[in-house]
């Protein structure tokens, strides 16, 4: 190919070589950095919208110039729930609280709220967490995903 | 462009049946057939609405249907977008009929949900979440629903009692609907009295776990007025369709955008606005689903849609007169996943065509069919049904 019709890398569109499984525009990649406790999101260099996990493309503005970007574990909650009937493999944690957390970059994504239903509230400020996942967890893993860490926010 | 009729709908029973898929798309054709030739004279191909192969361990559900209809040969493909199926099906019908692709088309939905229990249908239900980290928080459909309801009670002059209400209306009209699953009235206190399955979403705010079947025969005006009289027709006439973005957590949280998308669109090939439309099936997967889309569809200003369940006279300025989900909506008709977008257009048919019996809208002109599938507005399929006559 012509050198320069190739973007540099850290801006997007992603070239076919860099769809790797050790990149965190990959779910294997993403999953590895989260386990070193590095939550990672993708940025996009024409409106700013943080994304995570990392895709190749902005769904704010629909362009691919996105780059890796460290996304910060801080956040506050949008809004949350008690999951009282939850899937086959949750039921001994039921039940749990679960919540959308935007962070301090924006993103937005859920996941389980360290707390009870009842001592948590919109606006609260909370943190990421990583742990590994517990057995029952796990059973229902697919063999790809045994390695990927589970993310839990911590009210602050 | 020959402008898409529907000819003739039928539905099996919803709810709890000892009737597998197949069986239940044997009843919902027999009665879409009534008095018609057999479909093997009429259908050119068939849509097949269905949510998950996980209830019955089956594919091949387009095979499948056109095999039991007695269709051999044709073009029959089964159709994917969890709750939105159902309206997907449909809307392959009629850009079929209209692209002159083929002159009948039949579009049908099936689900057989209760096969694995309640732990089987929340299994299958969560495979509509991002498997990323939506499935991996153990989030399930009622607390993704939760956290819009949380959120709009938060945002928006809005209690859990006028959610509550419209569970009430929806079970009241339900139980005017013989193809409802529930035929019995339920009382605000039974809602805010029935257990939190995710807060502040009751059991009573929830739809049910359904078996059912739909099917609904599109056709050219020519095959439809060569089968059964105008009056008996109605006409598709705008398809509206938006996949949004799958992670609840990335999208507007009290304003649902692919709805408003896909409503604006169907509106806008039918050549009508909200204003006009009499009945709208919504769905309320959630009663505070039929809230957010009475104000996507443009029916109610921000933050009053939970008022469609007062009687137009009743709601804040900015309303329009629509009557939404007259069949009982998914709340008290049922909710078969890969069937319900069809059931929508059966009870709008029936409307349309003045045949809905002691819940009939007088004067219904314009119909809004709204199906969505994965959480809210995942994807959206809009059909905007007119009288043929
Ligand atoms: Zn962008």
């Amino acid at each position: 190919m012509d050198e320069s019709r190739k973007r540099p890398r850290d801006r997007g569109p992603l070239s076919r070589e860099d769809v790797t499984a050790d990149s965190p525009f990959t779910l294997p990649g993403f999953f590895a950095e989260l386990a070193e406790g590095r939550l990672t999101g993708a940025a996009c260099s024409d409106c700013g919208h943080a994304m995570v996990p990392p895709r190749p493309a902005c769904y704010a503005c629909g362009s691919r110039a996105v780059a890796v970007e460290k996304q910060p574990r801080a956040g506050e909650v949008v809004s949350y729930t008690a999951v009282h009937t939850p899937p086959p493999a949750f039921e001994a944690r039921a039940p749990y609280t679960v919540g959308v957390v935007e962070l301090a970059s924006g993103a937005r994504l859920t996941g389980r709220v360290d707390a009870d239903y009842d001592a948590v509230a919109i606006g609260d400020p909370v943190e990421l967490t990583v742990r590994d996942p517990g057995d029952a967890e796990l059973a229902a893993a697919l063999d790809h995903e045994t390695d990927w860490p589970i993310h839990v926010f911590e009210v602050r | 462009m020959p402008e898409p009729r529907i000819v003739a709908v039928g539905t099996s029973p919803i709810g709890r049946t000892d009737l597998t898929g197949r069986d239940l798309f044997s009843a919902a054709l027999a009665e879409a057939f009534e008095g018609l030739p057999d479909p093997a004279e009429v259908v050119e191909a068939l849509y097949a609405g269905n949510q998950s192969e996980t209830y019955e361990h089956q594919i091949m559900q387009g095979t499948l249907l056109a095999e039991w209809a007695g269709l051999r040969n044709v073009p029959a493909e089964r159709v994917e977008g969890c709750a939105a199926a159902g309206a997907l099906a449909l809307r392959h019908a009629v850009e079929d009929v209209r692209r002159g692709t083929h002159d009948a088309v039949l579009a049908c939905g099936v689900e057989k949900m209760t096969a694995g229990g309640t732990a089987g249908a929340t299994d299958a239900l969560s495979a509509a979440f991002d498997r990323a980290l939506e499935q991996r928080s153990g989030i399930t459909a009622p607390s993704q629903y939760a956290l819009l309801a949380q959120r709009y009670l938060h945002e928006h002059d809005a209690t859990e009692a006028d959610l509550a209400r419209i569970a009430v209306k929806n079970h009241r009209n339900g139980a005017a609907n013989p193809r409802a699953q529930f035929d019995r009235e339920v009382d605000l206190d039974a809602v805010l009295e029935s257990e939190y399955v995710a807060p502040p979403l009751k059991l009573f705010d929830c739809a049910p776990v359904s078996d059912g079947a739909a099917a609904v025969l599109v056709a050219t005006p020519e095959v439809a007025d060569a089968l059964v009289a105008r009056e008996a027709q109605t006409v598709a006439a705008g398809v509206g369709a938006a996949a949004n973005n799958v992670a609840v957590a990335e999208r507007d949280l009290t304003f649902v955008e692919g709805a408003n998308v896909a409503s604006e669109t169907a509106y806008g090939e039918a050549g009508v606005d909200p204003a006009d439309v009499d009945l709208a099936e919504v769905h309320d997967a959630f009663t505070v689903c039929e809230a957010l889309l009475a104000e996507a569809a443009g029916f109610a200003p921000r933050g009053r849609g939970y008022e469609s369940a007062l009687d137009p006279g009743e709601r804040s300025e900015g309303w329009t007169d629509v009557r939404l989900s007259t069949s009982g909506g998914l709340k008290a008709r049922g909710h078969p996943i890969g069937a319900t977008g069809l059931a929508q257009a059966v009870e709008a048919h029936e409307q349309l065509t003045g045949r809905a019996g002691g819940r009939q809208v007088e004067g219904a002109d314009t119909a809004l069919l709204l199906n969505e599938g994965g959480v809210a507005d995942a994807v959206t399929v809009a059909h905007v049904l007119r009288r043929a006559a």
